[in-house]
């Protein structure tokens, strides 16, 4: 999934030499391939996240093309304000990419993990937000990114879950792309980023039945789509590495709860921050988001129905 | 060659900042005045707008940083033509453009200001295209003395001195007073000047009220042959032009009425040049 973004920020880059990819001081070896290939496109911009998308804002109006780099706790977490007023604002086209969401830091405690990035953009006009699966959505997430020449916030959580896809898919913005195919049903599952392979290891184990939605967009988000899922079925289980507020979760409950209202088991991290650290596998149990958690609590849902 | 060929009278500049403050019965009036002559010299004398076009894709970028002094660059764009009469006459009523703070959408206007130590790193970033393209375009970013309160213009100044953007200027408006009270009082900021230079700009600091001293100091930046970014402090009076705003910081809050308003017009008509 990693080679795949640098794969495709370094294509990019050579095809227009407006692209700029600014970090903060972030990205060691992932961005070996750019130095490399693209030296003059690249930019640390130091330890100072917040004059950074200051900066791309003013290099977008520039008629550049900046792809922000950083840790998700950190952008877009800590850099809100100059996402909204700097570049959101005018619709310039700065790709922010926050690496590393969810749990991904697992050892390194609160500052690193990034659990309400999807809640802190969610409300801001005019940027869109991304959250790729697996390599083949990166990819396509990126060269969507590029096109829309709108802001776009790419999350990119744990990069090595296995793919979902067996090819590049083509994306429509807004829009779910099947994982799993299913029956119309009564159980259907929309996941995110890291737990869509997951969802599919327990629909295929469990709901063989079940249909698979990975929502690679968080925002927009094609309410005819989500309304069309919720009439098909009885209960829906949304599943993101993300707080259970205002994630995926939300904004598919948002959009059920006018238009189809059905139960919807959201499963994500509970509204606390980590106590412990540990693997990345012992923190999703820590949270209860390990795969025999996450069954338990969806046969505890579907017996309370 | 400067192509806008206007006047820029510090009086009228004056008057048309008056007039819409006491239309809009807005505030942030001596935010404004602090900054009229340092304007009414970048407009006049500096700022490159080829064909007049605000829009220019090779303008000089000027970025009113601290945007609570607004009413002053409106005032500009009115001289410019680029804003109409009716825009003035009619601020603050409902639906219409012009806001309390800078908006990018007005034409003319670079950035969205009003939550400070935002516009300087935008114009570090506009400076850094310019360098990267290979051009000639001047950027400035005008900040206030409290706005320099904020990280974000710290993290910017070690990076357009990191990278030697000789085009990049900032103009401090060092008028001594902040929302709440002087700087002195509540964050001290010790000499501007050798905090710049102690961030690798080359820096003078002048009048900020005399028109000559503006004019020579920013032909003297750009004449020098470092790398440096520039850094102009300019030693202002918040509520210049109208003696009874002049240091008294209440004039950042304060809205005019008839009987102010009237003193007002009579102090800008009076004053000396």
């Amino acid at each position: 999934m990693r080679a795949a973004f640098s794969d495709t920020l370094v294509r990019l880059a050579k095809a227009d030499p407006n692209v700029l990819l600014l970090t903060g001081d972030h990205g060691y070896a992932l961005f070996d391939d750019f130095r490399r290939e693209c030296p003059a496109q690249y930019i640390n911009a130091g330890i100072a996240e917040q004059n950074m998308v200051g900066m791309a804002a003013g290099l977008a109006r520039a008629g550049f093309r900046p792809f922000v780099y950083g840790l998700a706790a950190f952008i877009p977490v800590r850099v809100v304000e100059q996402i909204k007023l700097d570049v959101a604002h005018d619709q310039l086209p700065v790709i922010f990419i926050g690496d590393g969401a969810g749990f991904v830091y697992s050892h390194l405690g609160t500052s690193h993990q990034s659990t309400e990035d999807i809640a802190c953009t969610r409300a801001i006009p005019n940027l869109a937000i991304y959250s790729p699966a697996d390599r083949f959505e990166v990819t396509a997430c990126m060269e969507m990114a590029y096109h829309t020449k709108s802001p776009v916030y790419l999350r990119m959580g744990k990069s090595d879950r296995g793919d979902v896809h067996i090819a590049l898919p083509e994306l429509k913005a807004g829009s779910m792309l099947e994982a799993k195919s299913g029956k119309f049903n009564d159980i259907a599952f929309i996941a995110t980023g890291s737990l869509v392979r997951t969802a599919i290891d327990i629909a295929a184990a469990t709901y063989p039945d079940a249909t698979v939605w990975s929502a690679p967009f968080i925002k927009p988000l094609d309410s005819q789509q989500v309304t069309a899922i919720c009439k098909q079925s009885k209960v829906l289980v949304v599943l993101e590495e993300h707080s259970v507020l205002g994630g995926l979760g939300s904004a598919i409950t948002e959009i059920a709860s006018e238009f189809a209202p059905i139960r919807i088991l959201r499963i994500g991290i509970n509204d606390r921050f980590s106590h412990y650290c540990g693997t990345y596998e012992y923190l999703l149990k820590e949270h209860g988001l390990d795969r025999t958690a996450i069954e338990l609590k969806i046969q505890d849902f579907l017996a309370a129905n | 060659m400067i192509s806008q060929n206007k006047v820029f009278d510090t009086k009228v500049l004056r008057k048309t900042v008056l007039d819409m403050a006491f239309a809009g019965s807005t505030v942030h009036i001596g935010c404004a005045f602090s900054i009229i002559e340092l304007l009414a010299v970048l407009y006049r004398n500096h700022l490159r707008y080829p064909d007049n076009d605000p829009q220019a894709l090779d303008r000089d970028y000027f970025i009113l940083s601290k945007g609570h002094g607004v009413m002053a660059q409106y005032a500009c764009l009115r001289e410019l033509g680029w804003l109409k009469d009716e825009a003035f006459t009619g601020y603050f009523a409902d639906g219409s453009d012009l806001k309390g703070l800078s908006d990018s959408r007005i034409l003319g206007l670079e950035v969205t200001s009003g939550s400070l130590g935002h516009g300087f790193s935008v114009g570090v970033g506009m400076a850094m295209g310019v360098k990267l393209r290979g051009t000639n375009q001047k950027t400035y970013a005008l900040v206030g003395d409290g706005e320099i309160n904020e990280g974000p213009i710290w993290e910017g100044a070690l990076f357009a001195a990191h990278h030697e953007l000789k085009n990049f200027m900032v103009i401090v408006d060092e008028n001594g007073f902040q929302a709440m009270g002087s700087t002195q009082d509540v964050l001290k900021l010790g000499s501007i000047q050798a905090k710049f230079e102690s961030f690798g700009f080359e820096a003078i600091t002048i009048d900020g009220h005399n028109e000559e001293a503006i004019d020579t100091a920013i032909k003297q930046l750009w004449a020098s042959a470092s790398v440096s970014p520039k850094a102009l402090i300019a030693k202002t009076v918040k509520g210049k032009g109208v003696p009874f705003m002049e240091n008294n910081n209440i004039w950042h809050y304060t809205r005019l009425d008839s009987e102010t308003y009237a003193q007002a017009l009579s102090s800008v008509s009076e004053s000396e040049q």
